[in-house]
């Protein structure tokens, strides 16, 4: 099958609760085999929308098409493709790992030596013991997490949906998630993740920034920096303990600043400008071009937004 | 539909789990029956022993003596025999006796003859003000009735088969207010009652808290289906009601004596199709409400208030107004209490319930059909 081909295609989609429109005519199409990252504010739709894709939540208007099914007739010939890994976690807190994972197989129509071959395989990758023989409910919340993940991978399935499985979990267990999230793209599965790590969206093939129902911006990392900022972002470091006057002055002067780290961000001016302003600080301060975060491009791209 | 079995017995098995690991809800399906039955047997059990009953013996013969000591071993009466001219309304004043015990002239001759036309009789006049112990003293002596039919059949080795059937048919009066009849077997109706209800109360937890936790989320994101999950909710909880059911049987039949006449088999039957309709029942609540409070709040109210209200087991059906008697029809208890009562008292043909099991069986029926129907298949709020 073409590697380039979309596997999903939304349409105008809109999801209302009431008068509410938690998604707000949102189209974008995500191509099989890549790993595709919803960003946005808490509250943004990105849930609501992940959920009408797995087919848990009907859309109000527009349409959305998973492997050139339309998702609301077909529901019951793509679920078995589908797997879901919930941001709320959804195992049974009094069944074990193993026993959680064997209805989740088994209602994939497994047979329980598939999934003891398929878990056991899972589980070595993940790090986990297969054997542990406490409930769930007894577990960290890492442990919790993998084997939620572990869950929603065991069948196999073409399309991965995500939603913040690294929340709460150590670096470690964020590491590990996403060597096995790249993994399964290299094996050509679709992934759809959702997070609220910005570094974690790197990683992402391409990326839709969400906003109050609405996408404000999409493309690779590379693409969202280069439109954003066309212009690369300058940052202030110092040499002296001056910090605090030089952002006064910008304050003064109507020029947006940020602390970031030890540095001071500043929002776009002409950089003859910024000179100008700091020319008093002389030799405490000096200006470089800093390669812009995603953090940088979603912070530009809302207030970029509310401005309008 | 491609309904699955295999997937459907995979939520059986998970709810079987659950059920296991849930101690307190396990002590109380199990524990509450024994408590509440019990509890009122043995209320009863206490407080009509050695009741006494006038006898007056016209009969005179070795079977009308054999059947007294049949009634006096029981324990249940003091008979007091009586001779000559004797006033029962005098008795009831003085409030020493509800009730006088008459066998009739003819009675042995009559048992020994073994004609089903013309059993032997024996009569038996009590207070019917106070029904509670009038009724119970008629179970008692029903059972005695019983239990000579038996020891006279033994005796009479020469009889036919069809003649010691017919020695069975020994029929025994009581004259009852009408009312008497629906308090008659207490602990029958009340097992119905309580298992009925924990059948309610125990599937209208189960999908509320799927909602509640957010398994149900990814239920709905596999590929299972309503009928499924219904049918895998109602196998384990079928099966824990049914021991129940079990239990409480033994304990009315062995601890409180009570006596059971009709077909056993089709009590089972009975009972298999109440307690399918009762877990339904509260997989059709649990499905609407999603929610656990508000789940067991609508099962107390639909599972106690009809039980008790509607059933007959306060009020008697025949006494109600004639909307009332209609509206009753639509509670699987009335149907059941009817169906307990019967093969516990008497031994009528089952076809004579066919009306009363349909019933159960519609209810039943559509209660599952509810439960699949209303289950929803999406998160939407
Ligand atoms: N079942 C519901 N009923 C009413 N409103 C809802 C429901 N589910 C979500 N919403 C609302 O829709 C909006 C979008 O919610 P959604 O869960 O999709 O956001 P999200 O981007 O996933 O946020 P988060 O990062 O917190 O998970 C929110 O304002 C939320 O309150
Ligand atoms: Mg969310």
């Amino acid at each position: 099958m073409n590697q380039n081909e979309p596997v999903i295609r939304v349409k105008d989609l809109v999801v209302s609760f009431g008068a509410f429109r938690a998604v707000d005519g949102v189209s974008f199409d995500v191509r099989r085999g890549e790993i595709f990252g919803f960003l946005g504010a808490n509250g943004a739709g990105k849930t609501t929308t992940i959920r009408t894709i797995c087919g848990i939540l009907n859309p109000s208007s527009g349409s959305v098409e998973v492997d050139g099914h339309d998702i609301s007739s077909s529901t019951a010939v793509l679920k078995p493709h589908i797997g879901y890994m919930s941001q709320k976690f959804t195992l049974y807190p009094d069944l074990t790992v193993r026993e959680n994972l064997y209805f989740a197989g088994s209602l994939y129509g497994m047979t329980p030596k598939q999934i003891a071959e398929r878990s056991h395989k899972l589980m070595d990758f993940i790090g986990l013991s297969e054997e542990l023989p406490d409930p769930v409910s007894h577990l960290s919340g890492g442990v919790k997490q993998m084997a939620a993940l572990a869950s929603s991978l065991l069948h196999d399935p073409e399309l991965v949906f995500l939603d913040e499985p690294t929340a709460g979990t150590s670096p470690q267990t964020r590491a590990s998630f996403w060597a096995l999230i790249r993994r399964l793209a290299e094996r050509g599965k679709t992934v759809f993740v959702t997070t609220h790590y910005m570094d974690e969206a790197e990683y992402c093939g391409r990326i839709a920034l969400m906003e109050r129902g609405k996408i404000v911006a999409m493309g690779t990392p590379a693409e969202l920096k280069k439109k954003f900022f066309p212009v690369k972002p300058l940052e202030l470091s110092f040499t002296k303990p001056v910090q605090h006057a030089v952002r006064q002055a910008l304050e003064k002067a109507g020029i947006a600043s940020a602390v970031f780290g030890a540095t001071l961000r500043v929002r776009a001016p002409e950089r003859a400008e910024l000179e100008r302003v700091i020319a008093p600080f002389q030799d405490g301060v000096s200006v470089q071009e800093a390669e812009p975060t995603l953090e940088d491009v979603f912070l530009q791209a809302v207030s970029g937004r509310k401005a309008v | 539909m491609n309904f699955s079995w295999r997937r459907a017995r995979s939520v059986a098995l998970k709810e079987y789990k659950h059920i296991l690991r849930d101690p307190f809800t396990l002590l109380v399906t199990l524990v509450l029956p024994l408590v509440f039955v019990g509890f009122f047997g043995f209320v009863i059990d206490l407080d009509y022993k050695h009741m006494r009953v006038y006898v007056r013996d016209n009969d005179q013969t070795s079977v009308s003596r054999r059947f007294l000591q049949e009634a006096a071993s029981s324990g249940y009466f003091d008979l007091k025999p009586i001779h000559g001219q004797f006033q029962l309304d005098q008795a009831l004043e003085r409030n020493d006796s509800p009730a006088l015990l008459v066998i009739r002239r003819g009675f042995g001759k009559n048992v020994r003859a073994g004609n089903p036309e013309n059993p032997g009789e024996i009569q038996l006049l009590s207070d019917g003000t106070d029904n509670v112990q009038a009724s119970i003293m008629g179970s008692y002596m029903q059972g005695v009735v019983q239990k000579a039919n038996a020891v006279f059949a033994k005796d009479n080795p020469d009889l036919t088969d069809a003649a010691a059937g017919a020695g069975e048919r020994i029929r025994s009066r009581f004259l009852f207010n009408p009312e008497l009849n629906s308090r008659w077997f207490i602990v029958p109706a009340l097992s119905t009652i309580i298992i009925g209800f924990l059948a309610i109360v125990l599937t209208a937890l189960t999908v509320a808290k799927e909602w509640e936790n957010g398994s149900m989320e990814l239920l709905l994101s596999t590929p299972v289906r309503p009928s499924e999950i219904v049918l895998g909710k109602l196998v384990p909880y079928f099966l824990l009601t049914f021991f129940d059911v079990l239990v409480v049987f033994l304990l009315a039949i062995y601890v409180f004596q009570i006596p059971f006449l009709g077909s056993f088999l089709f009590y089972m039957v009975a009972c298999w199709v109440y307690i399918t309709g009762a877990l339904a029942l509260g997989l059709v609540i649990s499905v609407v409400t999603r929610q656990q409070q508000a789940s067991i709040q609508f099962a107390f109210a639909v599972g106690l208030l009809p039980s008790f209200i509607f059933s007959g087991f306060i009020f008697p059906i025949e006494n109600m107004p004639a909307f009332f008697q209609y509206f009753t029809a639509l509670f699987p208890q009335r149907w059941f209490l009817l169906i307990s009562r019967t093969v516990f008292l008497s031994d009528a043909a089952p076809a004579t319930l066919a009306t009363a099991l349909g019933a159960i069986v519609v209810f039943a029926s559509a209660m599952i059909l509810l439960a699949v129907h209303k289950f929803k298949t999406d998160v939407e709020p």
